[in-house]
């Protein structure tokens, strides 16, 4: 157990550090130089030397990687071209929105998905199971910004039941009309990022659980005169789980990708939000921040997965 | 005769005949844009008018015929997929081939780079690169070509895997056949399945990854694709005003859905076909 977590760890940090390494890059081998989107040519030489030294940009690449290394693992992830604030601080406001919006949307997943995939499992090849069949095949299809458009026109526009977008009506009310106003304009996005995954949840946990039921053991407790209901309970849905969750963990970094598209469309201002403004304002250190952060949060939520997979197969708690 | 099992079982399913005949008028629709419509271009005195037998999905802000949008967004969307396929095929058959085939260092080190791979955030990935890059049709392409390969190298692997294991193989190699036409002839025919189908799956997603970056803004504003219609859409409030133009998002969106969900039933139809648990 030890030796497999100190692996899972290392490899965690190793891969935010591949990902802090290729946006670097990427973004200072971009065609259009940071220094002219920066510096307005009305400003002296003078001006723009110091702007240049403000924002590092008049070392070498190499000295700049260094720093940009140095300066990330002390969580400084540099200053915004834009509102010249540190990007942690601009980041900082954005994330506890997408936490939000991932954290609703992985616990529905969860709890709606798995006992839909069982009872396919248990159903399998019937009507019930068909049907599920079909709306896998629409769920992996889904294209994020047509669902919210979807639910934006019936919802918001046609039955003027639900905001069009937004996270709270400004000015933010206070105390528990607050919480009520964030919940209603939650619905939406979250309803589209659910649907949008919970998909790949139903397909991984039905065709697990077939399998498992097919086992020896399963056999074995059914002979023992055990009904369905206990064997299942008992028996196969802590083996028929460990591919969902470990599913689940790499969703992660899917749905991460479709919160962009949905933060977009529904103005929610998280991360990838963030992303998509400073797209628009050509605001890099904004970029590589938000990405950096949203690599990190993938990340994290696979170590837990990979934890939650531990805990349900002994062949990891008890091995390597 | 496997062959002939193979179309059988294929044609039998019928969902995956569906995903095929789909795809082929996609294809068709895309291939032949130049003889159904005209390029749209320039403005139309006749702004936002509903779906009607002159313009079929109707027109847009601009007097534009939709329809024809549709038909040539088609035929951007079928040169991205194609070209991000190819791309990723390149770096993804090799790379899952090698290390699965070769144990040592190599193997363990292109595997450990398919697996951090397959954990970053992908789409803003690509959104990073296209803003680097630039906005042209082909280099968007490239970068989701240049995304997508993990996934392929890892399906690649896992069948390599398991073939390499196989008498014949050891047998090639005890006869002196070099590890190079072991890898792309021997293995790479014995796992063509496994392989097909992750590239049609590929064709699925880089068509949403197109469309999501160019909703995003990061497309090519010159070339007519689905995600830039709706991106065009969606800036001039179809979705949520009145009086409201919901045929201009409508039916581009459906063109995505159909497209992905045509391509997600040809890859599990042929896998269906290939998987003899579930052939008959």
């Amino acid at each position: 157990m030890a030796n497999y977590l100190i692996r899972r760890i290392l490899k965690a940090l190793l891969t935010i550090f591949v990902s802090a390494t290729i946006v670097f890059f990427i973004i200072r081998l971009m065609p259009a130089d940071p220094v002219t989107l920066l510096v307005d040519p009305k400003m002296g030489p003078e001006v723009q030397q110091a702007m240049m030294q403000q924002f590092g940009l008049d070392k070498s690449i190499g000295l700049q990687y260094v720093i940009f290394i140095q300066q990330t693992l002390s969580g400084n992830l540099g200053i915004s071209f834009k509102t010249r604030e540190p990007v942690t601080t601009v980041i900082m406001q954005k994330l506890p929105w997408t936490l939000l919006l991932l954290f609703i949307v992985v616990t529905l997943t969860l709890v709606i998905g798995i006992p839909i995939g069982m009872l396919a499992a248990k159903k399998r090849d019937g009507l019930f199971d068909k049907f599920i069949n079909v709306l896998i095949v629409m769920g992996i299809s889904i294209f994020i910004p047509f669902l919210s458009f979807a639910f934006l026109y019936f919802f918001a526009y046609y039955l003027k039941l639900l905001p069009t977008g937004g996270a709270y009506t400004p000015p933010p009310a206070k105390g528990f009309d607050y919480i009520l106003d964030v919940a209603r304009h939650a619905i939406l996005p979250s309803l589209t990022l659910f649907i949008g995954n919970v998909a790949t949840i139903i397909l991984y946990t039905r065709n697990s659980m077939i399998d498992v039921l097919k086992e020896d053991y399963i056999r074995t407790a059914f002979s023992k005169g055990w009904n369905e209901k206990y064997v299942v309970r008992r028996h196969a849905l802590k083996n028929a789980l460990i591919p969902t969750i470990t599913v689940a963990g790499i969703m992660i970094g899917s749905m991460v990708g479709g919160a962009v598209m949905t933060e977009t469309v529904y103005g929610w201002p998280g991360v990838g939000r963030l992303i998509y403004d400073s797209v628009s304002s050509m605001d890099f250190p904004v970029l590589q921040g938000a990405f950096i952060t949203l690599a990190v949060s993938v990340v994290v939520m696979n170590i837990i997965a990979d934890l939650v997979v531990a805990w349900l197969d002994p062949r990891i708690k008890l091995g390597g | 005769m496997q062959n002939r099992t193979f179309v059988e079982s294929f044609v039998k399913k019928r969902l995956g005949l569906f995903g095929l005949l789909g795809v082929l008028v996609i294809v068709s629709l895309g291939l032949l844009a130049p003889l159904i419509s005209a390029y749209p271009k320039g403005y139309g005195t006749e702004i936002l008018l509903p779906p009607s037998e002159k313009f079929w999905f109707g027109t847009d802000g601009l007097g534009l015929d939709l329809f024809a949008q549709v038909v040539w967004g088609a035929r951007t969307s079928l040169y991205v997929s194609f070209v991000a396929v190819m791309v990723a095929a390149v770096i993804g058959i090799p790379a899952g081939l090698i290390s699965g085939y070769k144990k040592g260092l190599l193997g363990s080190l292109i595997d450990g780079i398919i697996d951090i791979f397959l954990t970053l955030p992908v789409l803003p990935l690509m959104i990073v690169i296209a803003a680097v890059v630039g906005s042209s049709i082909t280099n968007v392409a490239v970068v989701i070509g240049l995304l997508a390969w993990p996934s392929l190298a890892r399906v690649t692997r896992n069948s390599t895997l398991k073939v390499s294991e196989l008498q014949f193989i050891e047998a090639a190699r005890c006869v002196g056949i070099s590890p190079r036409m072991i890898l792309f002839k021997h293995i790479l025919l014995n796992i063509a399945g496994p392989v097909l189908v992750n590239l049609t799956l590929v064709m699925a997603t880089a068509v949403l990854s197109e469309s999501g970056l160019s909703f995003l803004g990061l497309g090519d504003p010159t070339t007519w694709s689905w995600g830039t219609i709706l991106k065009k859409a969606w800036d001039a409030g179809a979705v949520i005003d009145t009086p409201n133009p919901w045929w201009w998002w409508f039916f581009t969106s459906s063109f995505i859905m159909i497209y992905v969900i045509c391509f997600n039933l040809l890859g599990s139809g042929i896998n269906d076909a290939l998987n003899p648990k579930t052939r008959d």
